[in-house]
């Protein structure tokens, strides 16, 4: 299980070049640290899935003697262990570049990957190879789009709802936040095994 | 005799193909060459041999056990070699190894480089610069490096030339002097299999025909060449099928005796070969 996680340190090993460079550019743009540990945690493990859509590689991985819900596992297992090393190392280039940042940048910037891990993980075992790209990007176009005036419009209707978050101490906020998106991720997991275990190669 | 592979009624649907009722027998220690048509079942046999596809009905055994509760244990001890390249295209050989051999529990570094050397594999080029002959040398260095018990081989030989060809069954000929291995090899040309294959088993339009040794496929086939006025309703019973030209008849018979008797010396019975085979079984088996 380890190694299928670690196949995607070789497969883009000359990819991990451009990883510095990557986040330097973000640091450098002064983005906010939210956003440069969200895309330097999306590199890995979205790369790996350039690999992954091609049909031959799931002829080899079935081919060799790992059973299919541990292909997916090390998908998602993966994910959790890449995110935690690229942020450590983005903390890393923060600190040499004197740039501050704190816990709960790094604690935002995890839960919404882990969310935006759990949402489209599935999409690449559910979509034909040839259009997931397509897919993703147009949901991303799309939720920027219609998400944003969504949000603004629950938030403006339903007081009720929104009085009671906001009104929620903030630990149990961060509590039930974490919890939710544990809870997602679990459930993204369970539906990408069973659909991949349907899959014919 | 036991069986590596066993396939029990096995029934694949797809939208415009199908596989039915596949009852196959692969015999521990033999070469079996699996023939057909190109789209006549081949790989979709072979997929559901590997997992990479369920039947819709039937059972599939390895080493009799099932893919259910045995699959890495199954998997472990088979060594595979597809037509086209599955490796990861932009990686070296050994960047591929790297991949590969933590998944295998009895991987043998040693023997990976003996076969390197032997094949005269480069260890750090891309495999997309590899030639197609090379690209299935490199796919046989990494499926025999486990100590495989079952070598599953999807069109090996498609796309190589000639001495590639010969070279290839040579080495397989050599990997059979240890006694308890057993390869199954589909290919669509035949003359192949004439060298090295035991048993042939041979599928048409998704339909196994039969799964015979090699000497019996060549004791029960025949092909007849004769005068057209020697057939007629009765007399072309005898033939599986019968092909026709101004200046005689060709035809295939699985019953050389009767033949024999019909038409004694009047007519030529000559050896059919495995092409022969394929060609007048092309229509299925019915007699005219």
């Amino acid at each position: 299980m380890f190694n299928l996680i670690k196949r995607d340190v070789i497969l883009q090993k000359r990819l991990l070049l451009t990883f510095i460079p990557f986040i330097a550019f973000f640091i450098i743009m002064d983005s906010h640290p939210v956003l440069t540990f969200l895309v330097a945690s999306i590199f890995i493990p979205f790369n790996g899935f350039a690999y992954d859509k091609q049909a031959e590689t799931n002829i080899l991985l079935n081919s060799l003697p790992y059973t299919r819900k541990e292909i997916i596992a090390s998908r998602y297992l993966g994910a959790i262990i890449y995110m935690v090393l690229t942020i450590g190392v983005t903390s890393l280039a923060f600190l040499m570049m004197n740039i501050p940042f704190t816990l709960t940048d790094i604690a935002i910037s995890s839960g919404l990957f882990l969310l935006f891990a759990a949402l489209t993980f599935p999409l690449f075992y559910i979509f034909k190879s040839g259009h997931i790209t397509t897919v993703v990007l147009f949901s991303f176009i799309l939720l920027a789009g219609i998400g944003p005036p969504i949000v603004s419009f629950l938030a403006e209707n339903l007081t009720a709802i929104t009085d009671f978050i906001v009104n929620l101490p903030i630990q149990t906020l961060y509590a039930g936040a974490t919890l939710v998106i544990l809870a997602l991720y679990a459930i993204s997991w369970g539906i990408t095994t069973f659909i991949y275990q349907r899959k014919a190669f | 005799m036991k069986n590596v592979i066993e396939l029990k009624s096995v029934t694949k649907n797809f939208k415009d193909f199908s596989v039915k009722n596949i009852d196959l027998q692969v015999k521990q220690g033999f070469i079996t060459g699996f023939i057909g048509a190109n789209g006549a079942g081949k790989s979709t046999t072979i997929k559901m041999m590997m997992n990479l596809l369920k039947p819709d009905a039937g059972e599939v055994k390895l080493f009799g056990l099932d893919y259910k509760m045995y699959e890495k244990a199954i998997k472990e001890r088979i060594g595979f070699v597809y037509d086209g390249n599955v490796f990861f295209e932009g990686l070296n050989l050994k960047d591929i190894k790297r991949i590969v051999a933590p998944a295998y529990n009895h991987w043998d570094d040693r023997l990976f480089y003996q076969y390197v050397e032997q094949f005269e594999l480069p260890l750090h080029k891309a495999i997309k610069t590899f030639s197609k002959g090379m690209q299935m040398k490199a796919s046989l260095a990494i499926a025999l490096s486990h100590h495989a018990k079952l070598l599953i081989m999807d069109e090996p030989t498609a796309g190589l030339d000639p001495i590639f060809r010969r070279e290839l069954l040579r080495i397989l000929q050599e990997l059979m002097m240890d006694g308890n291995r057993t390869i199954l090899f589909s290919t669509h040309i035949t003359t192949d299999l004439d060298r090295i294959a035991d048993y042939i088993a041979f599928i048409q339009k998704g339909e196994l025909v039969f799964n015979q040794s090699i000497h019996d496929v060549t004791e029960s086939y025949a092909l007849v060449k004769g005068e057209l006025n020697l057939l007629d309703r009765d007399t072309e019973r005898a033939f599986v099928h019968v092909h026709r030209a101004s200046t005689g008849f060709e035809a295939l018979t699985d019953n050389i005796k009767k033949v024999k008797n019909i038409f004694g010396n009047s007519v030529i019975i000559e050896q059919a070969s495995l092409e022969d085979i394929m060609y007048y079984l092309k229509g299925g088996i019915h007699h005219v």
